[in-house]
Formats: C-alpha cells, structure tokens, sequence
C-alpha cells in the first residue's frame, strides 16, 4: 500500500509551492478587460492567463534543468529564472503597445506617486480610467510575482517527481503525469487568488494586495488535498 | 469593474437536476460502453463528455450569473485543474470503478474549494459551493471521457502510456476546458438564453471529440478514429446549424455586409 509517512515531506513542498503560487499572483499587475482597453493599470489578460503563462515556463525550465542535474537549488533557481523572463517579457512588450499603439502614459491611480521612482501619478491618469500601462512599481512587483510564482511551480515539479522516482524509474510516464499533476495544482492555486482580489491588481502598492492572507490560507488547505491525490495516484507508478 | 455576468441568478431553461442527471449518468455511461465494447464503439467516451462538458457549461452558465469579479475562463481552469487531478487519481486506484471513484473524489476536493471561496475569500456567491462541486465533477468526467476515446479505455497503465506520455493530456485539458468555458462567456449579457448557450457546448464538445478522435488513430488504428470524427463531425454540424439557428433568433437583425467596397466604389 502507498507509504504516505515516507512522502511527508514532499507533500509538505507541494504545499509549500501551492502556496507560494497563490501568494505570487497578488504581486502580477493584472488589468482584466478593463486593461485591454487601456482602462485600468496592469496586463490586459486575466490573472489565471499571466500566471499559467509565467508559471507554466518556469515548470518548463525547472524541467529543463532537472534532466541534466538533480540538485534543488538550482532547479528553482532555472524555474523562478525561467517565470521571471516570462513575465518581463510579456510586461515590456505589454508597455510598447501602451505606449506607442495606444498612446498612453504608464500611471497608476491607486497612488499618488509611484513608491519606486516617486514620480507623480494622479496628474497623467485619464479621465473615466482607473490608470493605464505598467508604472514602474508595478513592472518590479509583476517581476517579484514571477520569481514567486516560477518558485512554487518549480518546488511542486521537483517534489512530485522524487515522489515517483520513490517508487519507480523514471520515464516519460512519470514525466507526463508528473508534468500533468503540476500544471493541475498551479491552475487551482491561480484562480483562488484570481477570486480574492476580484480579477485586478496592480501590484503590492495596490490595497487589494493586502488580502493576501485569505487566498493563501484558502491554498493552504486546498493543495493539502490535491497533494494528497496527486502522491496516491504517482505512488501507484510503483505497481504498474 | 468586473468581468462577465449581471450579478443575478441565472433564470429559464431546463431545471439544473436534469442537466446535473443528464451529464452524471449521460458521461457515466458514455466512458463505461467506450471502456466495455471493442475499440470501434470508443466513440461512446466522446459522447459521455459531450454529457459532461453541457453539464460543466451550465453549471459555470448558473455560478457565473451571479458575477464572479473576474473573467469566465478562470472557473473553467480551475474546473479542468481540479479535473485532472481527480481524474487520475481515481484511475490510478479505482480500477474497473475509476470513473466513479474520480467523480467522488471531484466532488470532495470541489466541495472544500467552494466551502473556501465563499467562507475564507468571501466571494457570497449563493450557489457556490453546490457549483464546484458540478464544475469539478463535470471536470473530471470530460477528462476521462476523452482519455478513454484515445485509449480505447479507461484502464490506468494504458491511459498512462497513450495519453498522458504522449501529452495528449495538455490538449484535453484545453479543449476540454474550452467546451466547459467558452458557452457561457461568448453568450453572457442580458439576452443569454440556456438553450443557446448549451447547444454551443454541444459544438464545443463535438469539435474535442473530433480532435480525440485524431489522436485516437495512434493507439487505436484507422477504423475507430474514423468512426469518433464521423459521429463528432456529425454532432457539430447538427449544433452549429442549432446554434446558428437560435443567433438568428435571438438577435434584433441578422445583416449581410456584404464584401468589402473595390477601390471605385469608395471613391
């Protein structure tokens, strides 16, 4: 039968990264429809988009890595690496179309000066937006959200794949379901957030930001259960 | 300034316990004749998640009524993630009772994650709870059902080897999710009509069917896979027409634009 004692542990990372997962959407400056439309501050896409997309990179890098060495340090350093270009990338490209498409300065109308560069912010937003663009505090903080993000993802990889190298050799079996397993704890733990800050944010200056601790303890106890079904179902790799 | 839905319960159509019936029993069934009979009849597991994917769709239709501060595409991630998750879990020890097994297990882990939503994050969505259960239920047989179209079965070691090593399993996910995501967020507004809405989540499921179907042709030769995408083909373009068909009658107009003006005319 299925030693859970023996994979304590891992579950006790799965967790970890479920967590850490939640905590960083919080940190991605979302915007929503209402961003698309240059109406709000933050990426024009929803939050399961952007951390799936950062996340789901960072998975892949983490992966990357873990075929050439099994030290973990450096697979979370290569997936909250890997997130972290992602979302810079997709921040900057994201400000090229605000900027010279849309025509509009990057401001926030959640502060009245940017925390980072202390440049003023009310004067340039708008009327009838709630900001447009990414400002600088909100670029940094959607950086944090990835490394954040990249982290989790890459802790929940590694730890389900030592549970299933626990009990058999590796193959694309493993890695399929393994990869499968991760993907589906990262999309749970990005839509609990989603729902706590109502679909936009703009960083941690935002004062939705400081409802973090609801999603994260709502993660909490929702991955304890995916990672329990997750190890059930990898441990029995062993009796196939 | 939120997303999707007018804040309100979602009204008319069919009541949701035979949508709920329709899709438990319907996918049920579908995934245990596509697991049972030779491989040309694995075609029934599309079926099945045809059942499962209309009953996701309402499901998300009656939950996301009420407006759930972001996009529509969220409930239905979390549906599939919660899906995936379920679904194999309740091969890898279910055996011949894997199916059901999984669904069980959906309906727990969606039961916490609603209970969660409404108690911890505060989301004060009435139907919550009951919602996630059906999302992550129905989640969870349109994941098996169009395993078993590629497998032939829904036995854990074969879906191992036919469906998830090969990354079958990423593209159900997506089209899966599409079916049970996209009805409701291409009708929502003050004119979406049941009837609507779900008929698009019988073309959505027919076009997953139709790419089970492909994949199907690896793992189970010509025969069934050509056999899957007749009979997906064959659902898509009843519901396209049907679909098509309740646009025009729910709209004020239907108008032709005609093609584009030549470069005389619009001198």
């Amino acid at each position: 039968m299925i030693d859970l004692a023996a994979n304590l542990l891992w579950m006790f990372l799965v967790v970890i990264g479920g967590v850490l997962i939640s905590w960083s959407v919080h940190f991605v400056p979302v915007g929503g429809a209402p961003a698309a439309m240059a109406q709000a501050t933050g990426i024009g896409t929803g939050t399961v988009q952007l951390a799936a997309g950062a996340g789901l990179t960072g998975l892949i890098s983490a992966g990357y890595t873990m075929q050439v060495v099994d030290n973990l340090p450096l697979i979370l350093a290569s997936g909250t690496v890997g997130a972290m270009i992602m979302i810079s990338v997709t921040m900057i490209v994201g400000t090229w179309v605000y900027v010279y498409g849309v025509g509009c300065v990057p401001s926030s109308a959640k502060v009245k000066v940017d925390p980072i560069t202390h440049d003023r912010q009310d004067l340039y937003v708008s009327q009838g937006t709630e900001g447009h663009g990414l400002p600088t505090v909100s670029f940094v903080s959607g950086v944090i959200g990835g490394a954040l993000g990249g982290f989790g993802g890459s802790l929940v990889y590694y730890a389900l794949l030592k549970v299933g190298m626990g009990v058999a050799e590796v193959d694309a079996n493993m890695i399929g379901l393994v990869a499968i397993f991760a993907v589906g704890i990262f999309f749970v733990n990005a839509v609990i957030p989603s729902y706590n800050i109502g679909g936009t944010i703009e960083g941690f200056h935002d004062p939705k930001w400081k409802k973090w601790p609801k999603a994260v303890i709502s993660s909490f106890v929702a991955t304890i259960f995916c990672a329990l079904v997750a190890v059930i179902a990898i441990s029995q790799l062993g009796g196939l | 300034m939120s997303a999707g839905g007018d804040g309100g319960e979602a009204k008319g159509g069919l009541p949701p316990n035979t949508i709920i019936g329709i899709g438990a029993a319907g996918g049920l069934i579908g995934i245990y004749l596509a697991h049972f009979l030779p491989a040309t009849f694995s075609f029934f597991g599309g079926l099945g998640a045809i059942c499962a994917i209309v009953w996701g769709a309402d499901a998300v239709r009656r939950v996301a009524s009420y407006g759930l501060g972001t996009g529509v595409p969220s409930i239905g991630m979390i549906s599939l993630g919660m899906g995936i998750l379920t679904a194999l879990f309740g091969l890898s020890v279910g055996g011949i009772a894997g199916p059901i097994v999984a669904f069980i297990a959906a309906a727990v882990i969606g039961a916490i994650i609603g209970v969660l939503a409404n108690k911890v994050i505060g989301m004060g969505i009435p139907i919550m709870e009951q919602a996630m259960v059906e999302i992550a239920g129905a989640g969870t047989l349109a994941i098996i059902g169009l395993s078993t179209v590629i497998a032939g079965t829904f036995d854990y070691a074969v879906v191992l080897e036919t469906v998830v090593s090969t990354g079958f399993i990423a593209m159900i996910f997506i089209i899966g999710g599409m079916g049970i995501l996209h009805p409701f967020n291409a009708n929502l507004g003050p004119d979406e009509k049941q009837d609507r809405t779900l008929i698009l989540g019988v073309e959505k499921a027919a076009l997953a069917m139709i790419i089970a179907g492909l994949a199907s042709s690896i793992n189970l030769g010509l025969g069934p896979a050509f056999v899957t995408i007749l009979v997906g083909l064959t659902v898509w373009y009843i519901s396209f027409n049907k679909f098509f068909g309740f646009v025009k009658r729910d709209a004020y107009a239907v108008v032709g634009t005609g093609l584009l003006p030549s470069e005389e005319e619009l001198q």
